[in-house]
């Protein structure tokens, strides 16, 4: 078992969501769910994001905010009739604040079957290390 | 007025969409509302009374949309994570089963879970189809994370929606 970096506290990881006042689009924006993982030496992000396409979706990191942004396309039956919907169908939007260097250059990104996974490698610097003890 | 909506270990089942039952009466449409008040009432908060929340705790259900018009149903369900290999559709004279699971990306062996808020494990959702099909016709397709199903129509449904004209006397 790897010792868990301190450093991260999961109240610092905490969603920003949304808080626009005001709707500037004229589509309906949903919160994908997560699971944030870590290990020693990177921090792992999947998302659901379902009829998501490949090439809409946007993971920017600016300064330390990280942001998932993706966008659905229109998958209307003009002449259909709904005869039933549990989901909604609309954009994604999502945004972390990491409060953790981590290798901005090596960080990874990938869409499959509807589901983002971002691999953020930890700064050398912030990485748990044992300091072995000298018996003196 | 149908007998499910007056049965309380029913509340928040889901609602298949089994037949039109009354469609359109007023009475019906206010019982639905006052069962969906109760419904949102008591929703997350894991105390409804003969809840199916807690037996379905943490399990992966997916949320399927049926849309149909005169040549077709259309049925999506939503299945981010899952490859169509791990996807099962039957399909008999009136109701359609989907089956798969939803496995981890990951193990979760040395990490640590800050974040837990999506939900794995295998499901089945047996829809009820309104109408007769043509079940050797059906088509399913998936495509980023979302299974599209369509299912045509018979030609017998077809001519049962004709518009009747009206003879002027």
């Amino acid at each position: 078992m790897a010792e868990p970096s301190k450093s991260l506290k999961p109240e610092k990881a905490q969603a920003q969501e949304a808080t626009v006042a005001e709707r500037t689009k004229d589509r309906r924006t949903y919160i994908p769910v997560v699971d944030i993982l870590e290990d020693t030496n990177n921090l792992y992000i999947y998302a659901d994001m379902p009829g998501a396409d490949d090439r809409s979706v946007n993971v920017t990191l600016e300064n330390d905010v990280l942001t998932i942004e993706a966008q659905v396309a229109d998958v209307s039956f003009d002449k259909h009739n709904v005869t039933y919907a549990e989901y909604g169908i609309g954009d994604y939007y999502r945004a972390f604040t990491l409060n953790e260097p981590f290798e901005r250059d090596k960080i990874e990104a990938k869409m499959k079957n509807g589901v983002l996974s971002i691999i953020l490698p930890k700064a050398e610097a912030v990485k748990t290390r044992s300091i072995p003890i000298k018996v003196g | 007025m149908a007998m499910r909506y007056l049965t309380p270990f029913r509340w928040g089942r889901r609602n298949v969409p089994a037949g039109r039952e009354g469609e359109g009466y007023p009475i019906d449409i206010f019982q639905r509302e006052m069962n969906k008040l109760f419904d949102d009432f008591f929703k997350g908060t894991g105390l409804k009374p003969f809840s199916e929340e807690m037996e379905s705790f943490g399990e992966f259900t997916p949320q399927v949309n049926m849309t149909e018009d005169d040549k077709s149903i259309q049925v999506s369900a939503e299945l981010p994570g899952l490859d169509e290999k791990d996807i099962e559709i039957s399909l008999s004279k009136d109701s359609l089963t989907i089956k798969g699971e939803k496995k981890e990306e990951t193990e979760h062996k040395d990490k640590e879970a800050y974040y837990m808020e999506r939900s794995f494990g295998s499901f089945t959702r047996v829809l009820p189809i309104p109408k007769d099909v043509n079940t050797e016709k059906a088509e399913a397709s998936f495509k980023k994370g979302v299974l599209t199903i369509s299912l045509p129509k018979l030609e017998k449904e077809k001519q049962s929606q004709k518009k009747i004209k009206i003879k002027a006397g």
